[in-house]
């Protein structure tokens, strides 16, 4: 992102970009993804230097730019790499509902592969070499609890080994959340969480 | 207390045999070793208050983090500035998460290493089979001069570091774990920090009075048992071993699930062997940096996952065999 760009970018934001040169800037960011993700960090970084949770025209732009890509709502589409087998997203999973994954997804930005059997497996090329680079990237599937269980295990033992850092405790504690955003949101039975996660659970702050 | 003795006896000893070095280490001087050396240390004692920026998957998360060591304890309180406003308070080893948005408190018990920073590389680790260490350049971070470390692979079953450290103190400024395209896949860095300012109580304190909150308590694991194995990889990446073998517990599995992990000193991946049941595990999956990958074998699913690379996880996993 070049000089131009920023200061467009703090132009906006601070409502001092002629109407002309918004719009041109708007379609620009509509159309570029890795712009967007460029400006986004620019103007976090931007945000906490200055001590500041939010920026009114930070809101406005992304609202903006949210407008211009629902009139092309292929755009962000055309960003990732198609999923394989959309369907899966309704899959149940014990103990987490569809709305506590989605927001890990949200959250994490999990990326998760076909699985065997699964349409679009022929896609995966089974040459060890290409296993990091050329992956077909869908939606987290939902039946994956036992390995969301094996991540905090590792993340736990990983821990005593003193090499678990910063991210990897956020990661396990964003794992938890949707257990615990589930439970709270629908007020059920704790001992079903319970089976899950094996939290022990009391109402009132611990002595 | 989970290893707590071990680590905090190790950190004092470290601390010891190097505090009367560290502050007459000439920076230039300095090889990456005593760098690495300094760095343990600065961890191990600094007190700090900063905005740490912290980048992954293409997203960026801020968290205000404010740090202070008494008596070689911790007490820590780190507050996610976006998303779900994630705050943890912590006090030696017990660690308070709460999530304002669903008014609970996580009550969970951390071993005594710091929490931005526990998973660098010590000068125990035994670099130069798998990895070299080098300096690169100097630099500045926060507004602070720095010197540049990188940690680099020989292969590509694991990631590289780069380590951004405070020539004055030591003190890591910002970390970045490697792609084997030499692109960060993470990042940890300091957008400002004063060290060794005077941190007060009130700054450690939670922003919320959760006595109405729902609290609950994350059990330790330390029931499960360390057990002997016949299983092993056949084709293990040079350079990782065995660290722990047990047996867990794991909802949903009809028995208890083998767990072996292996570590090169700096790189971990567990592997978890379960008789064949849940047919729904993908294959392979990454959430950040973290790859895993699962493969049916026999009667049995083998399922590794770790910081590493997919290809390490998947050689990993497709070589384990159980011993006739």
């Amino acid at each position: 992102m070049n000089d131009a760009i920023k200061m467009q970018v703090s132009a906006f934001v601070d409502g001092e970009l002629p109407d002309n040169e918004a719009e041109l800037l708007v379609r620009r960011l509509s159309q570029d993804y890795e712009l967007r993700q460029q400006v986004a960090d620019y103007l976090a970084i931007g945000r906490v230097m200055r001590r500041e949770s939010g920026v009114a025209g930070v809101e406005r732009m992304r609202d903006r730019i949210s407008a211009e890509l629902d009139d092309r709502p292929s755009q962000d589409n055309a960003d990732r790499a198609p999923t394989s087998n959309p369907s899966r997203l309704l899959r149940p999973l014990a103990g987490v509902a569809i709305a506590a994954t989605v927001a890990v997804v949200a959250i994490l930005g999990l990326r998760q592969t076909t699985g065997p059997g699964e349409p679009g497996v022929n896609e995966i090329p089974a040459a060890v070499a290409d296993a990091a680079t050329d992956v077909t990237y869908t939606e987290p599937a939902l039946g994956d609890d036992m390995l969301r269980q094996y991540r905090l295990i590792h993340d736990e033992i990983s821990s005593d080994f003193d090499v678990s850092d910063i991210n990897a405790r956020l990661m396990t504690l964003q794992l938890r959340d949707a257990v615990y955003f589930e439970e709270v949101s629908d007020e059920q039975d704790i001992s079903a969480v319970d089976a899950v996660e094996d939290p022990a659970p009391a109402n009132s702050r611990p002595q | 207390m989970r290893q707590q003795s071990y680590s905090a006896a190790a950190a004092w000893i470290a601390l010891g045999g190097l505090c009367a070095a560290a502050p007459v280490l000439a920076a230039d001087a300095a090889g990456p070793h005593e760098w690495l050396d300094r760095m343990a240390i600065a961890v191990q004692t600094t007190n700090y208050e900063g905005t740490v920026i912290r980048l992954r998957n293409g997203t960026t998360e801020a968290l205000r983090v404010v740090h202070k060591v008494v008596d070689g304890v911790i007490h820590e309180r780190v507050v996610v500035q976006e998303g779900n406003g994630l705050e943890i308070v912590r006090h030696g080893n017990e660690v308070h998460c709460i999530l304002p948005d669903s008014k609970s408190v996580l009550v969970e018990e951390w071993n005594d290493q710091s929490t931005l920073f526990s998973s660098l590389p010590s000068s125990d680790i035994r670099f130069g089979s798998e990895y070299d260490i080098v300096i690169v350049r100097k630099d500045r971070i926060a507004a602070r001069k720095t010197v540049l470390l990188a940690i680099r692979p020989h292969d590509n079953f694991r990631y590289g570091h780069r380590i951004w450290l405070d020539i004055e103190t030591g003190f890591p400024l910002q970390t970045q774990l490697i792609g084997d395209d030499g692109r960060p896949l993470e990042e940890v860095k300091f957008a400002d920090i004063d060290l060794d300012s005077e941190i007060l109580a009130s700054a450690l304190a939670p922003s919320y009075n959760t006595d109405n909150f729902r609290w609950y308590t994350q059990p330790s694991r330390r029931s499960n048992k360390v057990v002997k194995t016949d299983w092993a990889a056949e084709d293990l990446p040079t350079g990782f071993r065995v660290v722990s073998t047990r047996q867990e517990q794991v909802a949903g599995a009809e028995g208890p699930v083998l767990h072996i992990l292996y570590s090169d000193g700096l790189a971990n991946v567990s592997v978890f062997i379960a008789t064949e049941q849940d047919k729904n595990i993908e294959q392979r999956s990454q959430v950040g940096a973290s790859n895993s990958y699962s493969v049916a074998n026999g009667n049995y699913r083998v399922t590794a996952v770790g910081e590493v690379p997919a290809v390490t996880v998947q050689q990993i996993a497709e070589s384990m065999r159980l011993a006739d």
